[in-house]
């Protein structure tokens, strides 16, 4: 039943760190402690229903998890929207496959020191961050691709 | 707090269980497009009490997004203007013969009635074009062009506007600037200045095409103050060069007792007038404020404006509107201007003709000493399509008052300040 | 004028060195608001610039730029 080791790792590493969320990266950014993703290509990508280009952003991340999912991408949505309804609403109109989840305080953003909006972060199948882009432009798509499938070619290191 | 993002990222975290064990979903690719073409209408009705100016106007702007932010904008605006305007002549307690800038024809004022030149029938078409696009990744840059056209005046004009944000795009730094140069062809010709107004058909003091350029020159820093405030300032400088008179406007020439002279050259207007003159340069100075306060779904926009020139024109302006929503899908919007400024230094009443010409002198009610106040009201809402549409009316006041040491003899029993009474209305379709 | 110079001047240096002030980039929410950007019209604006330039001895002086959501 790995749907409830999954809580267990995530309640005891809360225990054990005392940091309110289960995904943290100390200041200098570089290991995280996401143990139950260990060997996947984690992109947390922060993203809110006033953001504009948000709206073309989310196309091009369902298309990602299309093709990598399967290699062992996973994607993460963080909304940061402080309003109730408001994700919801974008949502509907710009529906996404992949995971999303709240941060309505900023907790998780401020961990992650977010400088702008959207902001996304390709984290290694060996929980080091690989790399981290600022803004979503239409025309650098192919090196945003290109930065998760180096990500994903990587060999876990043991 | 922590529990609940705790049980949120769990819950997330549970769903992906879900997807990577294949149960969940996939949901259709096809987000909705976003819109490329974005347009913004206006119909206005302008319109002065006492058969004074009258303006109908259509307006459109078309904007069209190109990739990652870029944009193209197109304007267009059509006027359509009649009515009549104060020449810059005084009442008189005699009826009153003037004519017409044109030169072809003459128009006689009863007694006691404010002069109003009513060759004002004209059609302006007023076009822009503006190119934006981020460069780098905190910068932005506008450019322009504009043109217009009405019978008596063309404008061409350039601009350009660089910003760039700072403090993670808390503070914004911008610097912007325009260069018009504008030609008039003034019905008749542009008169000597201070050269008496003459008789139908004799244009021998009227000379060709004058011509003006106007440079303009912003600097302005926006800062986020808090999640809820955002202000600006800026400064602006504005020089014009060439001809700034008002070809069409005369003043006076009054005895001793502030009469006007009677003419004694027949045939030719009833009295003595003479076109005015202004400088052929303008340097004006200009500090604006802005805030926008947003408190619990209603927004205030307050602005003050501080004018200064070099013709001694001093103005304060300030600027305010107030949008409270209205259920979900609308707002009203009320708003309040209020607008003072001294008079220019050349601006006088009339001309005594006991003493020597001056250089410059204007009695245009727009140089002079005056008040201003609008009140208005806004009428926004989302139509049923999802668009947006909305009504304003406003109401807009000067009362001005003539400097006490200007008054000569019988002018102080007359009203001599053309008040101003205007409403505004406009509607607005954007979609 | 050198007064208005002056006063500008000092509104715009205190103004650069304003750089401990402001949001996160994630707080931006209400600044992204139509409502709330600094020209909320540009038609109505427009029309009044026009509608005042002519009927008054002043014109202009707003600006561009800043606030808004702070995307990209």
């Amino acid at each position: 039943m790995s749907k409830f080791w999954f809580f267990k790792v995530i309640l005891v590493a809360w225990v054990l760190t005392a940091s309110p969320i289960a995904l943290t990266a100390p200041p200098a950014g570089d290991a995280l402690d996401i143990a139950e993703y260990g060997g996947k290509v984690v992109v947390l990508d922060f993203w809110a229903s006033w953001c504009v280009p948000c709206r073309r952003s989310f196309p091009w991340l369902n298309t990602m998890h299309q093709k990598y999912a399967q290699d062992g991408l996973v994607i993460i949505g963080i909304n940061v929207d402080q309003e109730p309804g408001d994700a919801a609403e974008f949502l509907r109109a710009y529906p996404a496959q992949f995971m999303i989840s709240y941060d309505n305080n900023g907790v998780v953003a401020r961990e992650y020191d977010v400088q702008g909006m959207p902001s996304s972060f390709v984290i290694g199948r060996d929980g080091q961050m690989k790399a981290r882009h600022l803004g979503f432009k239409v025309k650098r798509q192919d090196e945003y691709e290109a930065a998760i499938v180096a990500a994903l070619q990587q060999e876990k290191v043991e | 707090m922590s529990r609940k993002e705790n049980r949120s990222i769990s819950a997330a975290l549970a769903a992906a269980t879900c997807t990577l064990l294949g149960s969940g979903v996939p949901a259709p690719v096809d987000a909705q497009e976003e819109p490329l073409w974005d347009f913004n209408t206006s119909l206005l009705y302008y319109g002065e009490d006492d058969d004074r100016v009258k303006d109908y106007s259509v307006s459109a702007i078309a904007r069209r997004m190109f990739v990652d932010d870029r944009y193209l904008t197109l304007g267009l605006t059509v006027d359509g203007l009649t009515g009549a305007t104060p020449s810059g002549a005084i009442r008189q307690d005699v009826p009153q013969t003037f004519t017409r800038p044109s030169g072809n024809a003459a128009y006689t004022v009863p007694a006691g009635v404010l002069p109003l030149d009513d060759t004002f029938k004209d059609t302006r078409v007023a076009l822009s074009a503006g190119w934006q696009q981020p460069v780098g990744e905190t910068s932005l840059i506008n450019v322009g062009a504009s043109a217009s056209k009405e019978y008596d005046y063309t404008h061409f004009g350039v601009n350009a506007k660089f910003a760039r944000d700072f403090n993670q795009r808390n503070t914004t730094l911008s610097a912007g600037f325009a260069y018009s140069f504008d030609s008039l062809d003034p019905v008749g010709g542009a008169p000597t200045p201070l050269t008496p107004m003459l008789d139908v058909g004799d244009t021998s003091n009227r000379t060709g095409n004058p011509d003006k350029d106007v440079l303009d020159i912003i600097f302005g820093v926006t800062q986020v103050i808090s999640r809820n405030l955002v202000v600006q300032a800026n400064y602006s400088y504005s020089m014009s060069d060439g001809y700034l008179t008002d070809p069409y406007k005369v003043l006076s020439l009054v005895d001793a007792s502030g009469d006007t002279l009677p003419q004694t050259l027949t045939p030719g207007p009833s009295h003595q007038y003479l076109f005015e003159s202004r400088p052929d340069e303008r340097t004006k100075h200009s500090i604006y404020g802005q805030a926008k306060y947003f408190m619990n779904g209603k927004v205030l926009d307050a602005s003050y404006r501080y004018m200064t020139d070099d013709w001694e024109i001093d103005s304060h302006t300030v600027d305010l509107h107030y949008r409270i929503p209205f259920g979900a899908d609308s707002y009203f919007e009320p708003h309040l201007r209020f607008y003072t400024q001294s008079e220019a230094e050349f601006y006088q009443l009339s001309i005594p003709d006991s003493q020597p010409l001056p250089s410059f002198a204007s009695a245009d009610y727009r140089l002079g000493d005056f008040d201003a106040i609008t009140a208005g009201l806004k009428y926004g809402w989302r139509t049923r399509n999802d668009n947006e549409m909305s009504v304003r009316v406003e109401a807009y006041r000067q009362t001005g008052s003539v400097p006490a040491g200007q008054i000569i003899g019988n002018q102080a029993g007359r009203d001599n300040y053309p008040d101003l009474n205007a409403i505004i209305v406009q509607v607005g379709y954007r979609f | 004028m050198r007064r208005t110079i002056g006063l500008a001047a000092a509104t715009l240096l205190f103004c650069a060195g304003c750089s401990s002030m402001g949001v996160e980039p994630w707080e931006r929410d209400i600044l992204a608001k139509d409502e709330m950007q600094l020209t909320t019209d540009e038609i109505e604006a427009a029309t009044d610039d026009h509608i005042y330039f002519s009927k008054e001895a002043s014109s202009g002086g707003r600006g561009f730029g800043g606030g808004g959501c702070g995307c990209n």
